[in-house]
């Protein structure tokens, strides 16, 4: 058992890690930036210590302040949670290298899964479906992104090779457009990865985000936990998630599960990590990703399954084996994520502040995941997800009303967040049918202040 | 950072208050601590401020202690209170001069006073430093990092201790500009 684990995070996803932590005995660090002096995880962990300035680069995301923490406070194990460092190659190599377990794959799977053209050809060798697009090692000339246009033909999709978040991602209709954004995807791509290779593929119109949740051992053992329907999101940012996805029939579970843990297995993948579908209306379904970390909305498998996804985590780095076979795994209720963000719900820009009431609802199937209290003062430098209200029922009307009733319940007084958007799209009757592609909220988008082409398919965490 | 380095600290901020308080009167002070069920002692300088606190009153992190154990949710909201209490605190104690300047640590890492375990330390309370002269050391990741004097002066106070922990922006040093 580790002894010490610093937790290479803040906000949620580190209360999160440090609870588990708790339970498994395990004494905690959690570092900070002088923002955070007064987070709830810095109260919380066992020890803290302050790493560095506001900016994420010179503090969550200082691979030296946060390696140089972990010797000094004696941890013998990292966890990065998501963001910051968790699809860091260099940072899960360096914590080996200092003696340091890291939570996590090993740092060559990272690395694999961040090169996305590389991705999809592995997968698309191990069986494993992938869209229509660039093949090889990516483009980095327009010219040659013309040439692929024209094969796959329009509407396609940009995407930056190291990829993620959405940066440098575009939707192009036709060739003129696609001389007009490609320059501009590649310098997004340049500014965020520093890499201007870049890959298309075919653009799809409605279809789903649904992804699978693998675990896997350091003996190549691989199960899943199920699927996540994330197709309720804007310009990359998920907003409601859910499993089951309420049209997957359990013949198309089965196939997709398969397909995700033959994605694991192929490259000997260990740890949590998450296989991206994107699904079609006739039930095609195509790889897009592999997220190499714990996601934002593990929450929604836990409740469904009763698997504690950070222990697993933890457990799995440590070498212990799966103690679990795929048959093993029962899927019980429904269970959805709300993100709550600091955020004006009619603009949807940030509203950072103090928050001057803090009530989270509660009562039977009723999870909030959070760092709020009251007084706490939500810094304008990170992102603005702020809590995660997490419902389990029988079924999904269940778990809807439940939502509602929660979110009705929720108090954050001081600063504006999404829960009235929230409310919205509760009432949606198409929602409540289950019938939405990952387009579903551009009826609720206000007016766009500038023409920027988002690209709806997104990536988030 | 744990109350007893916090109270450690404290300690030893508040000896090296005293002129040239010696070991000998640090343990005497901490005899008295003892016998009198003291948490906390503050001496301050020139006849002026003494805080003494018994154990049966509750301290700041004593309550934060106890409500950890009952509710983390409002065991945040007190240390917030405790913390900007302190910070009050400390910065009275770090009350500076318009010619001296405070030398914070600019990385996490383990303060030492000298470039090697035999060696003599850089610099003593009252030594005259160039700018650019090295005051101290933090080892971070095994890398030794000499922090220089910003200017030319006087080192009046020595905050951190040798071999201690530091966070980045920690205080070390108080140097007097000439």
């Amino acid at each position: 058992m580790f002894k010490k684990l610093l937790v290479a995070n803040r906000g949620t996803i580190a209360i999160r890690i440090i609870r588990a932590c708790r339970e498994l005995g395990i004494s905690t660090v959690a570092v900070y930036s002088t923002a955070d002096k007064n987070a709830l995880h810095v109260r919380m962990a066992d020890e803290s210590v302050c790493i560095g300035p506001p900016a994420a680069e010179d503090s969550y995301m200082n691979i030296p302040a946060i390696l140089s923490a972990a010797t000094t406070f004696g941890a013998d194990a990292v966890h990065p949670g998501y963001g910051f460092l968790s699809e860091n190659g260099d940072f899960a190599e360096a914590c080996q290298r200092s003696g340091l377990n890291f939570v996590g794959p090993r740092a060559r799977h990272i690395r694999l899964m961040g090169d996305k053209p590389r991705a999809r050809r592995i997968m698309k060798r191990a069986g494993v479906p992938v869209l229509p697009g660039s093949e090889g090692t990516g483009v980095t000339e327009l010219r040659e992104a013309q040439a692929d246009a024209k094969r796959l033909g329009y509407p396609v999709l940009i995407k930056a090779a190291a990829g993620g978040g959405g940066k440098g991602m575009r939707v192009v209709r036709d060739a003129a457009e696609l001389t007009r954004l490609f320059p501009q995807a590649q310098g997004e791509s340049e500014l965020s990865f520093n890499s201007r290779k870049m890959y298309l593929e075919k653009y799809l119109e409605r279809v789903r985000h649904v992804e699978f949740q693998i675990l896997a051992d350091l003996q190549r053992n691989a199960i899943h936990l199920g699927e996540r329907d994330c197709s309720i999101q804007r310009r990359h940012q998920k907003l409601i998630e859910e499993s089951p996805c309420p049209i997957l029939t359990p013949r198309l579970r089965e196939k997709m599960g398969k397909a995700a843990v033959r994605a694991a297995e192929v490259v000997g993948y260990s740890n949590v990590g998450t296989v991206e579908f994107l699904l079609a209306g006739g039930g095609e379904f195509y790889f897009i990703e592999m997220n190499t970390r714990i996601q934002v909305e593990h929450g929604v498998t836990e409740m469904v399954t009763g698997i504690d996804l950070v222990k697993e985590s933890i457990r799995m780095a440590m070498g212990e084996r799966l103690g679990l076979k795929q048959r093993q795994v029962k899927f019980d209720g429904a269970s959805m994520e709300f993100r709550i963000y600091a955020e004006d719900p009619e603009r949807h820009i940030p509203s950072p502040g103090v928050v001057t009431n803090h009530h989270p609802p509660g009562g039977l199937g009723v999870r909030v995941e959070t760092a709020l209290y009251d007084g706490y003062r939500v810094p304008v430098h990170y992102d603005p997800l702020i809590a995660k209200l997490i419902v389990h029922a029988e079924t999904r009307a269940e778990a809807i009303a439940r939502g509602k009733a929660a979110l009705r319940e929720y108090v954050i007084d001081g600063i504006k967040t999404n829960i009235p958007l929230h409310l919205k799209i509760l009432q949606d009757p198409d929602f409540n049918r289950g019938e939405f592609s990952t387009d579903f909220l551009s009826r609720y988008q206000p007016p766009q202040p500038e023409a920027v082409h988002h690209a709806p398919v997104s990536k988030a965490s | 950072m744990p109350a007893n380095d916090q109270a450690r600290r404290r300690v030893a901020v508040a000896a090296r208050h005293g002129e040239q308080m010696e070991v000998r009167e640090l343990k005497t002070l901490l005899v008295l601590m003892r016998d009198y069920g003291l948490v906390e002692l503050e001496i301050e300088d020139k006849k002026g401020k003494v805080r003494l606190v018994r154990g049966g009153a509750r301290t700041p992190e004593d309550v934060t202690a106890a409500a950890r154990a009952a509710s983390p949710l409002k065991m945040a909201v007190r240390h917030v209170e405790a913390t900007e209490e302190e910070g009050a605190k400390a910065a009275g104690k770090i009350d500076l001069a318009p010619n001296q300047k405070l030398i914070e640590s600019p990385m996490v890492g383990t303060f030492y006073r000298a470039a090697s375990p035999d060696a003599a330390p850089f610099v003593e309370e009252g030594s005259s430093v160039r700018k650019g002269q090295p005051l101290c050391i933090i080892e971070a990741m095994k890398m030794m990092n000499e922090i220089e004097s910003p200017a030319a002066g006087r080192v009046i106070r020595i905050i951190a201790e040798n071999g201690n922990p530091i966070e980045y922006g920690q205080p070390l040093m108080i140097i007097e500009v000439i």
